[in-house]
């Protein structure tokens, strides 16, 4: 056990290193979201005008939308950091090393989880630079960065799951499609109550606007535990099967 | 240190790579495996070394079975692939100290040795270059370097030195044989001829997945029946033909101490008892039967004579194809070239 644990620390030390010497891999990402904010607040400036719109400042209805999606693409590049990997051999020379496999898996997972975690505390700032007020305060900013954390988590677990099964760095750059409904078929834009047909009953299906309107309470409301509890039931339904599900198709596939 | 038995590895598309080998490395020893592309020399050293699991057979490796006690056999080898597998992103420092701490050394020490080891390969000034910004002799030395870091006491090393320029693989060597008097036993594979003869004391000569003749590259040569003397026949007023070929051959073979004759690029390949002497007789055997010859040479057989003996075929294959592949690959994932 500890030895595994010293192992996923150094990967995971070396994954951060990787990450933080090719700036080119942050910025766009930084970049995109600021630039939602911008188009976003804009183009819907006049909706918070409607009766029964839930708050007067668009930027914060849609800071929980612009962290979920930051994070929900982040999927991919989990995936893709995997396959690069194993396209240059790297990832044959660490299963040659005499170290548990679960390390090498581990350490990618917990890179995941900081990739986001950065994501979220980057979009916050801009938010709060917007003049975007945090109804729960430091201890709700906290609890909204821990949860992107998991939830980067979640989302890189099917990176690479897809990374694994596939081997190829096309198909793994190609799977943010499977992330761009997750992310547009939530309330990201309008509340619920808003919505109709076929939209609302897929919004009501997908566990992301869950999660999504668990961060917005936060952000929007308070502590108002029926959407935050929701919120992390969602999450909780999410990533246990899809890391089950990553670590079984690793180890099988490493075995 | 190296027992197999009947070792076979089917891929799952169906592709015999290894059709049961057998064969056995003693401590200290310096063996080869060589044979062409596609033979079945890089399976088989995935397979020692854990990367691969064996369809059937009996693989002990260190002492310990390649199955059932894969951590220990990681533990005692060190291995540098044939597709060098580096981390380009980091510096050549970082990738020696992350393998150092990934072989159970403490940071410490792994720092230490990384520095000793870079000092000792020449690559000090580069260390804290991104690896990615290497050449390639510079990468086949951070990769050698990244396999020996826990000072295994079995190196594994996959064509250690194709598409290598000439400097850089007599450094490399030299560098083998060194560690290999410091008792380092090392099995390498390769297609080059002359790192087979210089580095190994004895080779297994590879073809098709099937081991076709085992023994010191010497031995090898020897068995051979003899030295091989080249014979281009033909002139200006009559081209050699099949005609000619055939007739020529006939004459050849039939001449005291000539053990066989073979054809390769339109010269004849004689392979005679002491061939210096019996060069003359064989050129005036051939004019006298009315068989223009227009040059001669007499060479000892080499390790490509002993693979066309075995297999009926040269070695000679174009050693940069697998590299043409990888760059394409990284090509397209938008890498640089090596």
């Amino acid at each position: 056990m500890l030895e595994i644990a010293r192992e996923t620390y150094y990967l995971y030390r070396r994954n951060l290193l990787i990450w933080l010497k090719a700036p080119a891999l942050v910025i766009p990402s930084i970049f995109i979201s600021i630039f939602l904010f911008l188009v976003f607040g804009a183009s819907f400036d006049g909706v918070v005008k409607l009766p029964g719109f839930p708050i007067e400042d668009y930027n914060a209805f849609v800071t929980g939308m612009i962290i979920v999606q930051a994070v929900v693409f982040s999927g991919s590049d989990a995936g893709f950091a995997l396959v690069t990997d194993i396209a240059s051999g790297y990832f044959d020379k660490q299963l040659l090393a005499p170290i548990h496999r679960m390390s090498i898996l581990f350490g990618q997972l917990l890179m995941a989880g900081t990739r986001a975690l950065v994501q979220a505390m980057v979009i916050i700032l801009v938010a709060i630079a917007l003049g975007v007020e945090f109804k729960t305060g430091v201890p709700g900013i906290v609890t909204i960065i821990l949860v992107s954390a998991g939830f980067g988590i979640t989302w890189s677990s099917l990176g690479i799951i897809i990374a694994l099964q596939s081997k190829s760095a096309q198909a793994t750059q190609a799977s943010f499609i499977l992330f761009f409904p997750l992310i547009f078929l939530t309330d990201a834009f309008m509340p619920k109550d808003f919505l109709s047909g076929w939209f609302k009953v897929a919004v009501t299906i997908n566990p992301v606007s869950y999660v999504l309107e668990g961060i917005r309470a936060m952000v929007i409301s308070g502590w108002d535990w029926t959407p935050i509890s929701h919120g992390l039931w969602a999450l909780i339904g999410l990533t246990v099967p899809l890391v089950a599900l990553a670590t079984w198709l690793y180890r099988k596939s490493t075995a | 240190m190296i027992e197999v038995r009947d070792m076979v590895k089917v891929y799952p598309d169906g592709t015999k790579a290894v059709s049961g080998i057998n064969f056995a490395v003693r401590e200290g020893e310096f063996f080869g495996f060589l044979g062409p592309n596609g033979a079945g020399k890089s399976t088989t050293l995935k397979v020692l070394s854990t990367l691969l699991k064996k369809t059937s057979g009996a693989v002990k490796v260190a002492g310990h079975d390649v199955d059932h006690e894969a951590v220990q056999v990681r533990q005692s080898i060190g291995f540098a692939m044939q597709e060098v597998g580096l981390d380009d992103l980091a510096t050549g420092r970082e990738f020696l100290v992350l393998q150092g701490i990934l072989y159970k050394l403490p940071e410490k020490e792994a720092k230490r040795r990384a520095n000793d080891l870079l000092e000792l390969m020449g690559l000090t000034d580069a260390a804290n270059r991104k690896v990615g910004a290497y050449s390639g002799g510079m990468r086949r030395r951070i990769d050698l370097l990244g396999a020996l870091i826990h000072r295994p006491k079995l190196l594994f090393l996959d064509e250690p030195t194709t598409g290598l320029d000439p400097q850089s693989r007599l450094a490399i060597w030299d560098y083998l044989k060194q560690i290999n008097k410091d008792g380092v036993t090392i099995v390498l594979t390769t297609q080059i001829m002359e790192e087979a003869d210089k580095l190994c004391e004895r080779l297994a000569i590879i073809d098709k997945g099937t081991i076709v003749a085992e023994g010191s590259p010497d031995s090898l040569k020897s068995e051979v029946g003899g030295d091989v003397v080249s014979i281009s026949i033909g002139s200006a007023a009559a081209q050699a033909n099949d005609e000619m070929r055939g007739k020529a051959k006939a004459v050849l073979a039939s001449r005291p101490g000539v053990v066989g004759v073979t054809q390769e690029n339109g010269a004849l390949l004689v392979t005679v008892k002491n061939g210096s002497a019996a060069a003359p007789d064989l050129m005036r055997s051939l004019i006298e039967g009315g068989v223009p010859v227009s040059s001669i040479g007499v060479s000892e057989p080499t390790l490509d004579d002993v693979f066309l003996k075995h297999t009926g075929k040269k070695i000679r294959t174009d050693s940069a194809s697998g590299d043409g592949v990888d760059n394409a690959m990284r090509a397209f994932m938008g890498l640089k070239k090596r």
